[in-house]
């Protein structure tokens, strides 16, 4: 493999060769199919910068509506030794590996509390999180003798989630909601936070935020401990946990 | 006379907590114009942020470029260790906090050089006033606390000696609206201090004193007598139970609530008052316990029930972004005389209008928002 040669303060996509840039992309464009539909494909790659736009494949998808499959080449690069060296990546443990942490360093369950709160009704992170089931055969927090977990479910009261941790005594809450670019949802992920805040519980609980668009920098700033976005599975999730939790076990502050 | 500018205004509070009600209503761009004002009066700041700020782009929106935050050689600041090791600015480390957040521990430092960094420090508001303690012991006059989106906790009198609140364009397209809304932002941060006779307000302050954290009283007239609510009873308690809770005893007055304030209960209050019940006077600690977006202060005061703080947040002036980026914007000019109508006795800022800049003696600054 060429890796030696990959120059990491400007890394840039590739297919045939590094260097390249050659990305694949597929689209919809709500436009008969046609050859005018082609040409709109091509021009928008160009417009949005890709060079040496080519359609490989166009289809009629219903209706008004064409389908798209292009190559283009970006020419735009990132300093992935910057990036590098933002947040702190962590070693995710295997279950049982997080098994045997937790009961090295805690000793003993480890309650948590997950809703999907405010208005979102996506309640499927938070399933694929903490129930047995979970998905891409790893199952969720409820599989794992040392948690002990309460799955809410969909739009639930920042009040009602924060009750119910007190209740159980929860270690950890974990809340998922889809933000988007006009940041509606964001609201009721800070609410949350203030709302543990005003409790005086904020050093009590470990918060984590989940969705589609979350990132550790977005979780830094709506005031939660974590963020884990797709791509995030259970075992993640729950090395989080239990390696925050020991942490504050030891250092108490 | 020249008028006042923020650093006036602020000179006289240890802590100031910055405060927005939105993403991008400028509060990164307050913060830079306080830092230059105080950089210029040979002022030693230390900064601290709740979320994070001096980043390139938006966290959410990758296409709006924020404001960068610039410090003074000998300034203090409580950010992470990797973005201050990424800031290349030389620096002396005081003290690592053990605070662990996103993106890595907090350090306590202080700058050798002076350049553009990013600030994350702590995030839960009691860590928070740790750390401005800290730099403030480390030889800091003032200590600027940045919040984070629409986050308030920073503002609590239990972290901050003042607040600059920071609104803007990005409220609604409505420029009544963006006036309204700020308006009842700050009837909630102004929300009047407990009033009532001197004997009955030392009971009941005396009462609030030994009050566990999440915990209730419902108290009598006079404070001679109360009784605890049940656990959890503000969090989640229905209409019909908070009727009957009430009327269980004679003539509640206060209701003491030493932790969050829920619409919802204040909501659940409502048939009560109309079956005859109270009026009540509902006690929080300061205007951050407080979560109402549904209706106003003024509402739930007409429907018989008033809220009171025992401390209060002393809000010094209010900057005002009158851009909402990617979208739309009002007359710098005009919104801020809206506010100040709508208001009152408050000194409100544009801290990039040509107005406020050539008061401040400063060029105009780039064209970004935070």
């Amino acid at each position: 493999m060429p890796h030696r040669e990959v120059d990491l303060s400007a890394v840039g996509p590739y297919a045939d060769h590094l260097g390249d840039g050659l990305v694949q992309m597929s689209f919809t464009l709500p436009v008969p199919y046609s050859l005018a539909a082609r040409r709109a494909a091509l021009e928008l790659a160009g417009a949005i910068g890709f060079q040496e736009p080519e359609v490989v494949h166009y289809e009629e998808l219903t209706a008004g509506y064409t389908y798209f499959v292009m190559y283009g080449r970006a020419t735009s690069t990132v300093d992935f030794t910057a990036l590098a060296q933002e947040g702190f990546d962590i070693e995710y443990m295997s279950e049982d590996e997080v098994e045997r942490f937790a009961e090295a360093h805690l000793g003993r369950k480890v309650v948590v509390v997950g809703a999907s709160t405010g208005s979102d009704t996506h309640s499927v992170g938070i399933d694929a999180m903490l129930n047995l089931k979970g998905y891409h055969g790893h199952h969720g927090l409820e599989g794992y003798p040392c948690f002990q977990t309460y799955n809410l479910g969909s739009q639930v009261p920042n009040s009602v989630l924060l009750a119910k941790a007190i209740e159980v005594g929860a270690d950890a809450i974990l809340v998922s909601q889809t933000v988007t670019q006009q940041n509606l949802h964001v609201q009721n992920l800070t609410e949350l936070v203030e709302m543990v805040e005003a409790e005086g519980r904020r050093r009590d609980m470990i918060l984590v935020c989940g969705g589609p668009r979350v990132t550790n920098e977005l979780a830094k700033e709506l005031g939660y401990d974590a963020g884990f976005s797709k791509g995030t599975y259970p075992h993640h999730l729950a090395t989080f946990i239990v390696r925050e939790l020991a942490a504050r076990v030891s250092a108490p502050s | 006379m020249s008028p006042p500018l923020l650093s006036d205004l602020t000179a006289s509070a240890p802590r100031v907590a910055l405060v927005g009600l939105a993403k991008n209503t400028g509060k990164t761009v307050a913060l830079a114009a306080l830092l230059g004002e105080l950089a210029r009066a040979g002022r030693t700041v230390g900064v601290t942020s709740v979320g994070r700020d001096g980043e390139e782009h938006d966290v959410i929106d990758f296409r709006i470029v924020k404001p960068r935050v610039e410090l003074t050689a000998g300034s203090l600041v409580a950010t992470t260790d990797s973005l201050l090791g990424a800031s290349g600015i030389p620096s002396e480390l005081l003290a690592r906090t053990g605070v662990r957040t996103p993106l890595g521990e907090v350090l306590i430092a202080r700058l050798k050089g002076s350049g553009a960094l990013e600030v994350a420090g702590p995030s839960a508001a009691s860590e928070v006033r740790e750390v401005s303690d800290a730099m403030l012991s480390f030889g800091a006059e003032q200590v600027l606390i940045d919040g984070a989106i629409d986050r308030r906790a920073a503002s609590s009198p239990d972290v901050a000696d003042a607040l600059v609140m920071s609104t803007g364009a990005i409220l609604s397209e409505s420029l009544e609206e963006v006036v309204a809304r700020t308006a009842e932002a700050v009837e909630l941060v102004r929300l009047p201090m407990l009033s009532a006779e001197a004997h009955t307000e030392a009971k009941i302050r005396a009462l609030a004193d030994n009050s566990d954290p999440g915990s209730g009283l419902v108290i009598s007239e006079d404070a001679d007598e109360f009784f605890a609510l049940p656990a959890r009873f503000v969090l989640t308690a229905e209409p019909a139970a908070i009727d009957s809770l009430l009327r269980e005893r004679a003539a509640p007055r206060w209701l003491l609530v030493a932790g969050a304030l829920p619409e919802a209960f204040l909501a659940g209050l409502v048939p009560y008052l109309r079956r005859g019940g109270g009026p009540l006077t509902v006690l929080v600690s300061d205007p951050t316990r407080v979560f109402i977006s549904e209706r106003n202060a003024g509402y739930y005061a007409r429907a018989g029930v008033s809220i009171q703080t025992l401390k209060r947040i002393d809000l010094r002036a209010m900057t005002v972004n009158p851009v909402a980026p990617q979208s739309h914007s009002f007359d710098s000019a005009q919104l801020r005389a809206l506010l100040a109508q709508a208001v009152g006795d408050l000194e409100i800022f544009d801290v990039m209008h040509p107005s406020y800049t050539a008061a401040a003696g400063l060029g105009a600054p780039q064209g970004v928002v935070g």
